[in-house]
């Protein structure tokens, strides 16, 4: 009771700020002037009796120290007496704060940035009720719209026919819903009926009536799709995101039950999707609507949502509790097999063999369809080494700079303790002061993490809308990157004082120097290893570089200059395969009569985007090969507006009509694989199988133009007049998808700046209903495939730079500190004749051959780790000498600078003074 | 520069710094402890009534007969002590020779701690008396 009484009396007198200093002065004095008038009265001299009453009294300063020790709460007294005299300290010393601070906030900021993408990325879990239940039916990123077997037997991909029976056979399965593949290569054009808004060509996605429902959402607002919704026939609806919601139309709940116009047709919104709802996978640009799959056909004008076995779905299922996954797999196995055995594709004698192999592999579905995090996996990991190795500097700089200031405070740690401070408390002060340091480190990084995550997600993903990935740093990634800090600044800001503190005091009182001068070994080796790793990321930069470089370099076999690329879609639109000969001359016409156009070419889909039509081919004669090539049809124009050149036999001309003869352009790489050397194609037939390998005569053989990549090397394509069809097609031409062009080639003469607007004034004139899917200069197109090579190269890049800037730093600091210590040893040698220039030489030899090691370590590792990250790069195969030959440069100019400036410092000392100034 | 804790004291006293050892050199006189300092001078304000350090250090000498060795100085600081846990209490007052001075007395919770103290004491004062004048045959 009496303690907590003192504990409580103690903070208060803490928080007022209590000093009785006064009181216990006056106390004092009274005592001693009475004590002093008892020894006058007793019959000493008045001085004598001052003394003896003091000699009495005991030590003031011990009873002031006491007493103040029974006030206030010591302890949080001191540890705020040491901030402020730290503070006062890094004030006193703004380079070295600075540089701290700095350093600090680049490692950390960095790693957070990293480590708060891959976590959102990789770890990110779909935001559905328990997805540790959730399982995906297949195990890879085929998409999206086919016929196919997998040569290794593992199925993604498939068909409605497979879904509807799986769904009934595997009890097992609570739930079993099924997503559109392709989702992202089909945009749906959206109006809202009210309003007179232009149509948006956004992402839509078609899932199956019970996604929501396996997925186990609550609507936001109004209702989720239910399987009512999913009848072929019932009214057409659709559940709209709730970011749209927000951010289009504020939240406005009048939206709910409000008809909208996709792709024309009429489409009653019934709910929004709970907030943070993005969808089955993660995509820069989530799907705004999801809508039944039933009404594909009618709204996006499809074949193959009944009556095929086209394979078009993912499947994602959510298992009962209890149940054995092998076993499940097993079952789901065999029970495709059994429905795929009735399907024509594997109905031949070829067929059935495939069809043994083929299987389902299911995977964990909680975190959704893993394709964009498969894809960049292998990028991620290399950033995050190289952010690791960033911050592995950083905290070898800031180890660096701690014991240097140490060293240079070893005096006053032995003063402190002559005058009575104990081990611990001085211990305490250092600990305050880098915890300090360690603390605006760690909020200056915070801030350098939230800006390079934007940074790094806006240069990931360019143009992305709503994008779901969160910048806001992880919690994981900062408490890492910052415990790993705070380790470092508390460990070398504590250790040379504990050493200090070891030393006999009165060494420091006598003013001996401690003979150690220059820097200490583990100064050395430190600025050693940072010169090693930053040579690492030096080179890893330069390989990145050459990379893109060489990517960048392959000649494409195109033209893009003066080249626009309009995106449409017709199917959406409204148009029919009947309709589309009429439209197709209407484009031509319209688009020609535009002034300066000379070239309007029209085909399924351009060079270097992301799209893909393959379909298996055989020369008529030969045997099958087994191959497959992509499929484009394309109109007279197409060749010229993308800049493809004819090298034998002729291109697609406007005599290429529907009645007229069928016929192909092939080439080159076509050629090569289907023909022998010297055997001339022109006049061949070839076709997608044995039966029909007679339906193309090859009249034109056709440059290697780059599609869909520029890596892509054996890539074998045929082109076909835009009306054309396969004669061996045993389907009507209104189901037929390939009739429907993706995409206007224009070539004109000049650049024209508002080519786009004139373009969509064109469409729209000809259909209000034919929007601009999308609209990019050629040029553009096609730097937006190298987007994520460039991203990587630009960020290792800048890892490099940074981690260059840490070690030259680094380097500077430990010699500008050696040169310091070294002072009076520079004088005397000064003194004793040695010319200025010995002096510079002196330095320098010093810095250079810290990096010379730093360079013989760096190298072999950096040969170590290229083996990682040759997976990245483009037909490297190891570390070119000129990349190696450069960062060595660059690592000795660093130093060389590092080491120059403290050098002149050294070599401008009078030799006079350093001797004087002990 | 650096801060540091100044000294006051010239070199001729010996107990300057609160770690370094003491070379006391008074023998006879005993040290005493904190706990029955502040005994003393409870028992000392109930007897005596206010009074201020001085003279509660004065008391202190003339009772123990100059036997104990007490820095005076030290005293304060138990004071100060006291005063928070409320066994005493403090003002200013005019001393014997018109000085102002601070006056302590004891509160009704000094002198319940008094007496909780002093009836502990006893207790441990009788128990070491009778062990130790208990003889052999007493402990069988």
């Amino acid at each position: 009771m009496r303690s907590l009484r003192r504990f409580w009396k103690r903070t208060w007198q803490f928080v007022t700020r209590q000093n009785d200093e006064r009181r216990l002065r006056e106390e004092m004095e009274q005592h001693l002037a009475l004590e002093t008038e008892a020894n006058i009265r007793a019959g000493m001299a008045p001085a004598e009796a001052r003394r003896a009453a003091l000699l009495k009294f005991g030590s003031v300063e011990a009873v002031r120290e006491s007493y103040h020790a029974e006030k206030g709460l010591p302890l949080l007294e001191t540890t705020l007496q040491d901030c402020s005299y730290a503070l006062r300290m890094l004030r006193k010393s703004p380079a070295f704060t600075v540089v701290a601070v700095l350093t600090l906030a680049l490692g950390i900021g960095a790693n957070a940035a990293i480590f708060t993408l891959v976590h959102a990325l990789m770890l990110k879990h779909l935001p559905v009720a328990d997805p540790k239940m959730l399982v995906r039916l297949g195990n890879g990123n085929n998409c999206c719209v086919g016929i196919s077997s997998s040569d290794n037997g593992e199925l993604s991909l498939f068909s409605t026919d497979s879904y509807e029976y799986l769904r009934k056979n595997v009890p097992e399965f609570e739930e079993l819903t099924a997503m559109q593949a392709g989702f992202a290569y089909r945009p749906v054009v959206v109006r809202r009926d009210a309003g007179g808004e232009t149509p948006r060509s956004v992402m839509g996605e078609f899932v199956a009536g019970n996604y929501f429902r396996t997925f186990g959402l609550a609507a936001a607002n109004g209702r989720l799709l239910e399987d009512r919704d999913d009848i072929a026939g019932s009214p057409l609806t659709a559940v709209m995101s709730y970011e749209t919601w927000k951010t289009r139309f504020n939240g406005d709940a009048s939206v709910v039950g409000s008809t909208f116009r996709v792709n024309t047709k009429p489409v009653t919104v019934v709910g929004i999707a709970p907030k943070g709802f993005y969808g089955d996978r993660l995509l820069g640009t989530p799907p705004e609507y999801f809508l039944p799959i039933e009404a594909m056909p009618g709204i996006a004008n499809v074949t193959y949502v009944h009556g095929t076995e086209v394979m078009w779905l993912y499947l994602v299922g959510r298992v009962r509790p209890g149940v054995n996954l092998g076993a499940l797999q097993q079952k789901v196995s065999v029970l495709l097999r059994q429905q795929l055995a009735e399907t024509p594709h594997y109905s031949s004698q070829e067929g059935k063999a495939k069809l043994q192999i083929q299987h389902i592999v299911l995977t964990p579905g909680g975190a959704g369809i893993q394709a964009m995090q498969e894809h960049y996996n292998q990028k991620a990991k290399v950033l995050m080494a190289a952010s690791v190795l960033v911050l592995l500097i950083a905290c070898a700089n800031l180890a660096n700079l701690l014991l240097a200031r140490g060293m240079a405070r070893k005096a006053e740690m032995n003063v402190r303790t002559a005058l009575g401070a104990r081990r611990g408390r001085i211990v305490r002060q250092l600990l305050t002061e880098s915890l300090l340091l360690a603390g605006m480190g760690g909020l200056a990084g915070l801030a350098v993490a939230y800006i390079g995550a934007r940074a790094l997600l806006a240069m990931a993903f360019p143009g992305a809308v709503n994008n779901p990935i969160d910048a806001t740093p992880s919690a994981a990634g900062l408490a890492f990157a910052f415990g790993l800090s705070v380790l470092t600044g508390m460990l070398f800001g504590v250790a040379p004082a504990w050493v200090a503190s070891k030393a006999e005091p009165v060494d420091a009182l006598r003013g001996a120097r401690s003979g150690s001068g220059g820097t200490t070994l583990l100064q050395r080796t430190l600025v050693v290893v940072q010169a090693g790793l930053s040579l690492v990321l030096l080179v890893g930069a330069g390989m990145f570089a050459e990379s893109l470089g060489k990517l960048e370099h392959i000649d494409l076999k195109l033209d893009p200059v003066n080249r626009y690329i309009a995106h449409i879609n017709p199917q959406t639109a409204g148009y029919s395969q009947r309709q589309l000969g009429d439209l197709y001359r209407t484009l031509e016409e319209r688009f020609h009569a535009l002034p300066g156009v000379e070239k309007v070419g029209i085909s399924s889909y351009t060079p270097m985007e992301d799209d893909n039509n393959n379909w298996s081919v055989m020369v008529q004669g030969k045997p099958d090969p087994h191959l497959s090539a992509s499929y484009i049809k394309a109109n007279a124009d197409y060749f010229d507006s993308v800049g493809t050149r004819v090298v034998m036999g002729r291109g697609i001309s406007v005599n290429d009509t529907a009645s007229s003869p069928t016929v192909a352009v092939v080439n080159r790489e076509f050629v090569r694989q289907m023909f022998k050397p010297g055997e001339n194609p022109i006049g061949q037939h070839f076709g997608g199988g044995p039966k029909s390998a007679g339906d193309w005569e090859i009249v034109g053989v056709v440059e290697n133009t780059a599609y869909q990549s520029a890596t892509w090397k054996d890539h074998m394509m045929y082109f076909v007049p835009l009306m054309q069809r396969q004669p061996s097609a045993d389907y009507p031409i209104d189901k037929d998808e390939e009739m429907y062009a993706g995409a206007i080639v224009l070539k004109t003469s000049r650049p024209i700046p508002q080519m786009e607007e004139l373009t969509r004034r064109t469409l729209a004139g000809i259909n209000p209903n034919l929007s601009v899917v999308k609209f990019q200069t050629f040029t553009a197109q096609i730097a937006d495939q190298f987007s994520e090579e460039r991203m990587l190269s630009r960020l290792t890049m800048l890892f490099g730079a940074l981690a260059l800037l840490l070690a030259t730093l680094g380097l500077y600091g430990v010699t500008a500190y050696g040169v310091a210590r070294r002072t009076s040893e520079i004088g005397i040698r000064m003194a004793l004749g040695a010319e200025r220039r010995n002096v510079t030489a002196m330095v320098m030899r010093g810095t250079m051959l810290q990096a010379l090691v730093g360079l013989s370590i760096g190298i072999p590792v950096a040969m170590v780790c290229v083996r990682f990250v040759r997976s990245q790069l483009y037909e490297i195969k190891g570390i070119d000498a000129g990349v190696l030959i450069c960062s060595v440069v660059t690592l000795m100019a660093a130093a060389l600078l590092a080491g120059f400036i403290p050098a002149r410092r050294a070599a401008s000392i009078e030799p006079a003074q350093a001797l004087r100034a002990e | 520069m650096f801060e540091c804790f100044l000294l006051l004291s010239k070199r001729e006293y010996d107990i300057l710094l609160l770690e370094t050892k003491r070379t006391g050199d008074v023998k006879q006189k005993t040290d005493v402890k904190q706990g029955t300092l502040a005994l003393m001078v409870l028992k000392t304000l109930e007897v005596l009534g206010p009074l201020h350090g001085f003279g509660i250090a004065r008391r202190i000498e003339q009772i123990s007969g100059d036997l104990l060795f007490v820095n005076q100085g030290t005293l304060y600081p138990v004071l100060l002590k006291l005063e928070q846990e409320g066994s005493v209490d403090s003002d200013w007052g005019t001393s014997e020779n018109n000085r102002r001075a601070r006056y302590y007395r004891l509160t009704k919770t000094g002198r319940k701690q008094l007496q909780s103290e002093v009836q502990d004491w006893q207790q441990t004062t009788d128990i070491i008396a009778r062990f130790l004048s208990a003889k052999a045959e007493e402990l069988s």
